[in-house]
């Protein structure tokens, strides 16, 4: 390191690079964060003021398939991290389409685990509908409405980041030149930041009150 | 990077997913304990230290540059802020659920009588 880079107020271009890529990623992130933000508002005002009825509702949410589908998210965003460091090492390069294709394996899977959640809320009433089953607990259909616009819009990031790393792992079998790791690292980060929405997602719908 | 670093780093992402099954089981398992407000605390507080897991080591914040450490504290600190100015307000705002009415005349449609439109 030169004389220059180590003086106090130096420019650190060495230290600090530019990646362009992610910055821009990690910039989008934060629009979606407060995005899915307005959402975690609505549901702290609705818990806070009809905590009864939000109790009642989240225990009518089908725990186990919630859960299940926690771990395969968190299964896949360990799996597209472990994808990016292939990529990223010419010893292990080979590896990233395999786990790539792993990745939207899982984002699969765990859309088709949601949509027979969804087949059961339908069957049990639970859409908030004319109808809706637990009418006579105040707050329990403001519960549903929230909990069908969070894991809906959820599911359509997760289906727009299943068409991206499938896009990826389909570039980087063929060798498609546009796939680089950095690339791949800033899709990883979308793929990552969804699984995090999720992770906050679980206790907020599924463990408000399992206890009897 | 080497085959050496690249293992301890792959071991690095297991013992990452290992934590955050752990935690998402501990979490589970929390909500069937009866702890009062204590339920949401912990069910909230193991969230936010999974979510730490995930942005620190997966998407690498750990060793990211100074500028995206910026973009992403600018973030949580810009929710924080919105969501606290939102609180504010409904917190401070007795509430009185009304159950939906449907939609009905306030004044006549002739226009001339109507207060609406003076």
């Amino acid at each position: 390191m030169s004389a220059v880079s180590t003086a106090p107020f130096a420019p650190h271009a060495a230290a600090d690079p530019a990646r362009p890529a992610q910055l821009g990623m990690w910039i989008f992130l934060a629009t979606e964060l407060l995005f899915f933000g307005g959402l975690l508002v609505a549901y702290a005002y609705g818990r806070t003021h009809w905590p009864l009825g939000f109790a009642a509702a989240s225990r009518h949410t089908h725990v186990v398939l919630g859960t299940v589908n926690t771990a395969v998210l968190l299964t896949s965003s360990a799996v597209i991290a472990f994808a990016v460091a292939c990529a990223e090492d010419p010893g292990y390069r080979r590896w990233t389409t395999r786990a790539l294709w792993l990745t939207a394996a899982l984002g699969v899977t765990f859309l088709a685990v949601k949509g027979v959640e969804y087949a059961h809320e339908w069957r049990e009433q639970l859409f908030p509908l004319s109808g809706f089953a637990l009418a006579d607990a105040t707050g329990a259909e403001l519960f549903f409405v929230l909990y069908f616009l969070m894991t809906g819009l959820h599911a359509l990031h997760l289906l727009i980041g299943i068409a991206g790393v499938a896009a990826f792992a389909w570039a980087s079998g063929t060798g498609r030149r546009w796939s680089t790791a950095a690339r791949l690292e800033a899709m990883a980060l979308y793929w990552q930041f969804v699984d995090v929405v999720w992770i906050l997602l679980y206790p907020l719908l599924y463990l408000v009150q399992r206890h009897p | 990077m080497n085959s050496t670093s690249f293992r301890d780093h792959a071991r690095a992402l297991a013992l990452a997913w290992a934590a955050l099954i752990g935690l998402m089981l501990a979490s589970l398992g929390s909500a069937y304990l009866r702890l009062g407000v204590g339920n949401a605390a912990v069910g909230i507080a193991i969230a936010i230290v999974k979510s730490a897991i995930v942005v620190w080591l997966f998407m690498r914040l750990r060793t990211s540059s100074a500028t995206v450490r910026i973009v992403a504290a600018t973030a949580l600190a810009t929710l924080l802020l919105l969501v606290g100015l939102s609180g504010v307000d409904y917190a401070t705002r007795r509430s009185e659920p009304a159950a939906f009415e449907p939609a009905r005349q306030v004044s006549s449609v002739a226009g001339d009588a109507s207060p609406s439109k003076r």
